[in-house]
């Protein structure tokens, strides 16, 4: 895994967010490290209440922080930040929301909807071309210039996702948020807005942040995969990698609860409850180190000695 | 299996069939009316309120009533004369004719009662709104609201109308002065629900300005609510007015309304009992009537009934 020479596109560092209840502070997001690189699909994945959301949200301004920094194209975009920063920041990171039913203004009608980013910002000449940039954008979700003056109501769940991509991709931005896109779809629906994703990252070489806790989308979807547990990364690693040999005990409980579509085997199969309080946690404080090129693990010395000879023992005998 | 059957052929998949739309536009005020004007009782209110709110303000026009003027209060044979077809609502004490009488005062009171909720309604929503999308506001007039809020109503308007003295515009500002503050907190408090709701974060992530984010995002959802407040403010103000101008501190005879007409006329309750209960029965009609229409319009603008 070349990835030193890749253009850094977003670096989180030593991340943390916090809430606070009545001063009671809560850390849901606990020194989060990881990059982004320009033009791929990095997957962040974990259980509900896993601080997946936060992340996304801080990275987008919409959380505060509460240490560490977020760097986009080298330049800080978290705590206090210029105007024109955050101008900027606005017009190149999108967000795609969890719920298509949630995220639009139902008093609205599309064209409003899709405009609103335009308006904000200037981006257009003059009404005409503010149309004609509506019109394409709908086009491109494969809605209809028609639907223009209908209300959100009036809209299938999958039609409403589209209307939410069309939002965020008529912005032009070179970086998006992709906050759980398909978990509120039909089954029927969910392949129809990947590959609709799938096809702006093609045409627009488009950077995906796609927050996931469907481990089978991300297989199919995302380049990178970052594992999070409880606020706290506990693997990354190319998603080939990741999936041939999770060493993490939680990537290894997630990656089996993946049902596989065949009875016998999914009767057969054993499954592994993470339960972190029956680990051997002994030893200095673990932190995220690099196994081998690209793969990263939440492991201290004595962790990291057993992950080598369990990594070496799927090397040489492959599952599968 | 490789013969065709020619009685097949292929057909090219329209794949924007699925994306039509067959049900009607929808549009929100059109939805609005015709939900009001399916309520029976709604209508006929609505041409109650419509007809007095007109005739209140177009026949003292051309009555030419004056309170201040009292031309037969010296022929003894123009007082109390019982409702007939000359003068439809009878003739009270110093022989002025009721029926103009009437009208002058519902028009004084619609004035009063209408500019107060416009005041009320107005300070209230913008205020309101603000009020619930800032946090920092939001602990300050917290603070002004518990204070102002705990002084009884009726008594600050009772005290500002001994300082100010009576008239109407000493009445319209006594009644509207805190007022707004509770409509504001009402506002508030609606506002705090929806402004965390996925839409606003969107729009956030957009970049839109606050005051694009009040207009567009947060309003639309509380016209239902601003009806609501609306109709409940016009009968209030009627009454409080009422109340304030019989208790004698309200209007004064030039600016007569249906409280100085109530409270003037009391004397003759048992006597000419018209005389009464024909104000009281105006006063009752006007609050009664736009309370329905104001109800029901409030029901009518909250888009939850309209996909029935």
């Amino acid at each position: 895994m070349a990835n030193d020479n890749r253009e850094v596109l977003l670096s989180v560092k030593h991340l943390e967010v916090s809430f606070y209840n009545n001063k009671k502070r809560f850390r849901a997001v606990k020194d989060a490290n990881f990059e982004i690189y320009k033009g791929e699909t990095f997957a962040l994945v974990g259980e509900s209440g896993s601080g997946k959301t936060t992340i996304a949200r801080s990275i987008i301004r919409l959380n505060p922080t509460s240490d560490g920094e977020i760097l986009y194209k080298g330049k800080k975009i978290n705590g206090p930040i210029s105007k024109e920063d955050q101008k900027d920041l606005v017009r190149n990171v999108q967000m795609i929301f969890q719920d298509p039913a949630a995220s639009l203004n139902e008093r609205a009608t599309i064209d409003y909807c899709v405009s609103e980013g335009l308006y904000n910002f200037n981006l257009y000449k003059d009404e005409a071309e503010r149309e004609a940039k509506v019109d394409r954008a709908l086009q491109s979700v494969g809605l209809l210039p028609e639907h223009k003056s209908r209300y959100p109501h009036e809209f299938s769940g999958g039609q409403r996702q589209r209307v939410g991509i069309a939002r965020a991709m008529v912005m032009e931005p070179e970086f998006i948020i992709a906050d759980e896109p398909i978990s509120a779809l039909d089954v029927s629906i969910r392949a129809q807005v990947l590959n609709l994703m799938n096809k702006f990252k093609e045409e627009r070489g488009l950077t995906y942040m796609f927050i996931a806790h469907d481990l089978s989308v991300v297989r199919y979807f995302s380049d990178r995969i970052a594992v999070i547990h409880k606020g706290r990364i506990v693997e990354i690693a190319p998603t080939d990698i990741l999936f041939r040999f999770p060493l993490h005990p939680y990537t290894h409980s997630l990656l089996q609860a993946v049902p596989i579509p065949d009875p016998r085997v999914e009767k057969s199969k054993e499954l592994v409850i993470y339960d972190e309080s029956k680990r051997d946690l002994s030893g200095e404080k673990p932190k995220l180190r690099e196994i081998r090129p690209g793969h990263f693990v939440f492991a201290n010395d004595r962790e990291m000695a057993e992950y080598e000879v369990k990594l070496k023992d799927m090397e040489q005998n492959p599952v599968q | 299996m490789t013969t065709m059957d020619d009685r097949f052929t292929f057909v090219k998949v329209d794949e924007t069939a699925s994306e039509h739309i067959s049900a009607p536009k929808y549009s929100y005020w059109q939805s609005v009316f015709r939900r009001f004007f399916s309520s029976k009782v709604a209508i006929v209110m609505l041409v109650i309120a419509t007809i007095v709110i007109l005739t209140s303000f177009i026949q003292p026009l051309f009555s030419g009533y004056d309170p201040m003027n009292m031309p037969y209060i010296n022929q003894r044979d123009m007082w109390f004369i019982r409702p007939n077809a000359t003068y439809w609502f009878g003739t009270d004490n110093v022989g002025n004719s009721l029926f103009d009488a009437v009208w002058f005062g519902t028009r004084n009171s619609l004035i009063v009662a209408l500019s107060a909720t416009a005041i009320t309604n107005i300070l209230g929503v913008i205020v309101g709104m603000i009020w619930g999308y800032s946090k920092k506001i939001d602990t300050v007039m917290l603070e002004i609201y518990n204070v102002i809020i705990n002084i009884p109503f009726m008594l600050l308007v009772m005290v500002m109308m001994y300082v100010l003295g009576r008239g109407i515009p000493q009445l319209i500002f006594a009644l509207s002065c805190t007022s707004w503050l509770g409509t504001a907190y009402f506002i508030r408090v609606q506002v705090m629900i929806i402004r965390d709701r996925e839409y606003n974060l969107a729009s956030q992530c957009l970049g839109t300005p606050l005051h694009r984010v009040l207009t567009h995002n947060i309003l639309p959802y509380l016209i239902s609510v601003i009806v609501t407040s609306i109709a409940r403010d016009v009968p209030n103000f009627i009454s409080y007015e009422v109340f304030l101008s019989f208790i004698g501190i309200g209007l004064t005879t030039e600016s007569s309304s249906l409280g100085y007409l109530i409270q003037t006329y009391s004397p003759f309750m048992t006597s000419a009992s018209y005389l009464f209960w024909i104000p009281v029965a105006f006063s009752a009609l006007i609050s009664v009537s736009l309370y329905i229409v104001g109800q029901t319009l409030a029901d009518a603008s909250d888009p939850r009934t309209h996909m029935v």
